[in-house]
């Protein structure tokens, strides 16, 4: 009986120790986390704008100072106008608009996509003509290291820029990731509607291909605003 | 009593690092080493981590062995390795945000290693603090060790990189060379294992 005691009262002990540190750990270290975070997101956006290059290490600081100068958010609806960030309905889409000299140069569609394994989370910037690709960047997922995992890497992020969302007649059509290399793989009228795939990631590049377009679809009454060049953002 | 010490510790060390590898003798921690070893870097970062995670999970039971209830220990050595993992990716998220992001889920992967159980319980239970500090650095730099060594052929031959920059000439490519898809794949981290296994237990044989 004491040996059970024993053990009871020191089992307790090690779980109140162990979680008072993990509590601690947890709520001290957690603002400086959602901080990271955020500048994380923030990064992310002007790499997709091409604000910042991609190989480019900034501080915290200057990534915020950057992202307040050239960045702001806006909410608008699903018929594509603006709308108050309180005011906004359950079918609002976020969009981040990159303007110079009070014109409009681009503006970023958050990509939460379907991959293989989890969500993968990253951001498309489109030109102000509405159907070009300027960059494309991840910032979160799940996928395979080294196969699907290779969406992050650089060369796999820089193959949208100057890709189009449109077909030749103007009509959205979306951008999809090719099995293999696009020029090998593809005729020519409708190379620039598709981007190099990653050879073993055949799934991953599927369902990314799909969040996108379904996800540029719902974008779509925005982009025919940038197209026909009348955008009351 | 000094000498012995060493020697004991001495051969504790090397039996980590070569005789008994925990990778290469003992097949354990085989799963985090196929998941690792696809490119250098997280295999080398997920070997540093990994020597801390066992050093300080066995310098901890060590010195907790001799109040550890036998019926309950299994349980504590896990409730210190997690907390020490837990504690360790916690630091990196807030301080090496970049790293962590590369590596968040390796190092959850960490809890379940059973080097780090296997140490805590063979090792640790029965020795000094001190002993059980060294046993797990050089448990940690053996796996690690293997780890990279594996990290490096798949990573060279399966993508013609290393630490992520192409050290395959173009040419090679132009001449007909084609990187070797298969070592990317789980199949092809066994068949690297296996290869390292068997060249360990050859040159112990030849011994």
């Amino acid at each position: 009986m004491p040996n059970r005691m024993k053990s009871l009262l020191f089992a307790t002990l090690l779980c109140v120790v162990c979680s008072l540190l993990l509590t601690a750990a947890s709520t001290g270290l957690k603002a400086r986390q959602q901080q990271n975070m955020e500048v994380d997101r923030q990064k992310n956006i002007l790499k997709a704008f091409g604000i910042i290059d991609d190989a480019q290490t900034i501080s915290a600081a200057e990534t915020q100072q950057l992202y307040r100068h050239n960045v702001r958010s806006v909410w608008v609806d699903e018929s594509g106008r603006s709308v108050a960030e309180n005011l906004r309905g359950p079918r609002a889409l976020p969009l981040y608009i990159f303007s110079k000299n009070d014109t409009v140069q681009a503006y970023v569609v958050p990509i939460d996509s379907r991959g293989l394994w989890g969500t993968i989370h990253g951001y498309l910037a489109i030109e102000n003509d509405g159907s070009t690709i300027r960059g494309f960047t991840v910032y979160q997922h799940q996928e395979t290291p080294g196969l699907g995992g290779e969406i992050e890497s650089r060369w796999f992020r820089k193959n949208f820029a100057g890709k189009k969302i449109v077909n030749a007649g103007g009509d959205f059509v979306s951008v999809r990731i090719a099995k293999g290399s696009v020029d090998d793989r593809m005729p020519s009228d409708i190379r620039s509607n598709y981007v190099d795939g990653i050879s073993g990631a055949t799934l991953t590049g599927k369902f990314l291909s799909e969040g996108m377009q379904e996800i540029l679809e719902a974008y779509e009454p925005i982009a025919v605003q940038f197209r026909q060049k009348d955008v009351g953002l | 009593m000094g000498m012995l010490s060493k020697s004991f510790t001495y051969k504790a060390i090397s039996e980590a690092l070569w005789q008994s590898n925990p990778i290469s003798k003992q097949i354990l921690g085989i799963c985090s080493a196929l998941a690792v070893t696809v490119q250098l870097r997280t295999a080398l970062v997920m070997g540093i981590a990994l020597t801390l995670v066992v050093a300080f999970s066995n310098l901890i039971i060590s010195l907790l062995r001799n109040h550890i209830p036998r019926n309950i220990r299994i349980i504590v050595e896990v409730a210190v390795i997690a907390t020490l993992v837990i504690l360790a990716d916690e630091f990196l998220r807030a301080f090496m945000y970049d790293i962590s992001k590369q590596l968040s889920v390796f190092v959850g992967l960490i809890i379940t290693n059973c080097i780090v159980m296997g140490r805590a319980e063979t090792f640790a239970m029965s020795n000094s603090p001190g002993r059980s500090f060294a046993d797990g650095l050089a448990n940690g730099i053996g796996y690690g060790a293997i780890l990279c060594g594996v990290a490096f052929f798949r990573e060279l031959l399966g993508s013609g990189k290393l630490f992520g920059y192409p050290v395959i000439p173009e040419s090679f490519y132009q001449a007909g060379y084609h990187n070797m898809g298969l070592l990317l794949l789980a199949p092809g981290a066994f068949i690297m294992i296996g290869l390292f296994v068997w060249l360990e237990h050859a040159l112990l044989k030849d011994k």
